[in-house]
């Protein structure tokens, strides 16, 4: 019997062993050749985004391969400055209170055993299936009404529409990880339900709430068919529906363009990278995956 | 509570206090409708509750009532019975649509769990700079589908794009990637299998990461070749994992509208369009709300009959 089936071979033991036949090391530099070739052809378009960015405009006083005058334009002179404000503003929120409120509903499809909440998360997974375009139309209509339509209120409030249920659902998720008998622990101690979930259950699921909190974040940072529908000034506009007004009919500048392109995606990159280790997509499907 | 009493009921529920029975749920209790427990749970989820209502079951049912009315943004208009479902089934655009959907979430389910799957399979050994990859791999879904949308159409849209012009210098002639019909049906899948590959890595890197891999050795040793592990055991052993994929992607893929619309518009000659870029564009564009709402309410009656017969078998996969 190898070393590696006892339990305690740490990593670095296995991957000695891993090189110690040629025919593994070979393996291992040809599974990199393929990663980097596969990597390098997908991520061309990301790569265009940011080279275009920094190529000086055509007629430019700028001699040198790179420049930054784009961002600089980009800012001076184009309301990209007030998007970025509104897309921030409007995606903060909508983090917020989708935790707030799928924080507490997912403890109870987590731990409520009765018929309505089997029901519940029924209903919340065939909501989640749906088109938000069927959803949209009424809402435009019943926002007009209510003065909502061009207004970052209206689109915040849609915007937490559409991440409730998954939001809930990726709650209960990691809920369901934490053992029941640290509750029922606390009850015994006179902790009351509420208490329990507050003091015992939300304060061990920082990596849950970060997972939650991304997927409503990506959602909103990224939405397009939301905020085509319902803001219709400029001064209303979020990044992605700004950057369309860049595009003219011959003569698109795409040093403009991508440099509004690079500002609309560093946030979520940056997002991504800090916290990508609290992120699993195991939360979206672990609800249906059971408990 | 800090921690510390977190820890404390801890040690004495392990000492055996909580078997006494004191640590019970509360539900065990005799049934009581409006006990402390119920009320709490009740105000736990009511929030959620008045959303889901308010901005996702009423406009659904809405939208119902809607299909069979003649109104516009406005105005509610008559009752026209089922005038918008026979407006929309004679149409050959409807159609060809719902064809396009069909293809489009076909390619883009299968083709991203299957290059997801073979990166998640990469991935999974030791490789050099293993970590790197891992995050520049996920950056096609990450980033907005404005902007990858932005930058597809810079590198396909017109003859003077980068890659219309690779095709030509490989005397693959003049190739129009958005212009022709089947080269843009094939182009926007491409581009939603791009999308969408990172997020089947991870679902798929995750389920493999749970596989013990003990078992892979012992097989290895019993003289399994690589074809045949993967086979016989990675893909049962991950089964579930990826029919739970499956139906997250057929749903995210039917249901997609910017990786269409921002790319090719649903054209040309309407060879890109899905069901739901055709429902927008039928309402915002062409303002026929009742043909565009009776597509919207088509989709979600088949999709709420498919995610519950889904929602079942899973449920039922689950307790076997």
């Amino acid at each position: 019997m190898s070393a590696a089936t006892l339990p305690r071979t740490s990593p670095r033991a296995a991957s000695r062993r891993a090189t110690a036949t040629e025919a593994e090391l070979r393996g291992r530099w040809w599974r990199f050749t393929v990663l980097l070739v596969v990597t390098a052809i997908t991520i061309v378009p990301i790569v265009a985004v940011v080279y275009l960015s920094l190529q000086p405009a055509l007629g430019s006083a700028v001699t040198a391969p790179f420049t930054l005058e784009n961002f600089g334009n980009v800012f001076a002179g184009t309301n990209v400055l007030l998007w970025l404000q509104n897309s921030l503003v409007v995606t903060m929120i909508t983090v917020v209170i989708a935790v707030a409120v799928a924080a507490p509903a997912g403890y109870v499809l987590s731990r409520g055993r009765s018929k309505l909440v089997a029901g519940y998360s029924l209903l919340l997974f065939v909501i989640q299936s749906l088109p938000i375009v069927t959803a949209v139309i009424p809402l435009f209509i019943l926002f007009a009404r209510l003065n909502l339509v061009d207004s970052l209120t209206g689109v915040t409030i849609v915007y937490v529409g559409s991440t409730m249920s998954v939001a809930i659902w990726m709650m209960a998720a990691y809920y369901d990880s934490i053992p029941i008998s640290l509750e029922e622990a606390g009850w015994m101690d006179g902790v009351s339900v509420f208490g329990g979930f507050v003091r015992i259950v939300l304060r061990n699921s920082l990596p849950g709430v970060l997972s939650t909190a991304i997927f409503a974040f990506l959602l909103s940072w990224n939405d397009y068919l939301i905020a085509t529908v319902f803001l219709r000034s400029d001064y209303n506009y979020t990044l992605p529906i700004g950057v369309q007004t860049f595009f003219q009919q011959n003569s698109t500048n795409w040093g403009l363009v991508m440099a509004v392109a690079v500002v609309m995606m560093l946030p979520p990159i940056i997002v991504f990278g800090v916290l990508n280790k609290y992120f699993s997509v195991g939360g979206i499907g672990g609800s249906l995956a059971g408990k | 509570m800090s921690t510390d009493s977190v820890a404390q009921s801890l040690r004495r529920a392990r000492s055996g206090v909580g078997v006494a029975g004191a640590g019970r749920p509360p539900d065990a209790r005799p049934k009581r409708v409006l006990s402390p427990r119920n009320v709490t749970m009740l105000a736990l989820v009511l929030p959620s509750i008045l959303l889901v209502l308010l901005l996702n079951a009423y406009p659904v049912l809405y939208a119902g009532v809607q299909s069979v009315r003649d109104g516009d943004l406005i105005s509610a208009g008559d009752f026209v019975g089922l005038a918008n479902y026979a407006t929309v089934l004679s149409d050959p655009v409807f159609w060809q649509a719902a064809r396009f959907t069909l293809v489009f979430t076909l390619v883009g389910v299968f083709g991203s769990w299957a290059m997801g799957m073979g990166l998640a399979l990469l991935l999974r050994r030791r490789i050099p700079a293993g970590g790197v990859f891992k995050v520049l791999l996920l950056l096609p879904w990450v980033v907005p589908v404005v902007v990858s949308a932005t930058s597809w159409n810079w590198l396909v849209a017109t003859p003077q794009s980068p890659l219309p012009i690779l095709a030509e210098a490989l005397g693959f002639g003049r190739v129009l990637f958005l212009a022709n019909p089947l080269l843009a049906q094939i182009t926007v899948c491409v581009f939603k299998v791009w999308i969408s590959f990172p997020f089947m890595m991870m679902m798929m890197g995750a389920a493999l990461a749970a596989v013990d891999n003990n078992v892979y050795e012992a097989a290895r040793v019993d003289g399994a070749s690589g074809a045949q592990l993967l086979r016989t055991m990675t893909l049962p052993l991950t089964a579930k994992s990826t029919f739970i994929s499956w139906i997250l992607m057929t749903i995210f893929c039917v249901n997609d509208f910017p990786t269409v619309f921002l790319l090719t518009g649903g054209g040309p000659v309407n060879a890109t369009q899905t069901l739901v870029v055709q429902a927008y564009r039928t309402v915002f564009l062409d303002f026929e709300t009742g043909p565009g709402v009776a597509i919207a309410f088509l989709m979600t009656v088949v999709l709420v009959v498919i995610s519950v017969v889904l929602y079942r078998s899973v449920k039922k996969v689950d307790i076997e």
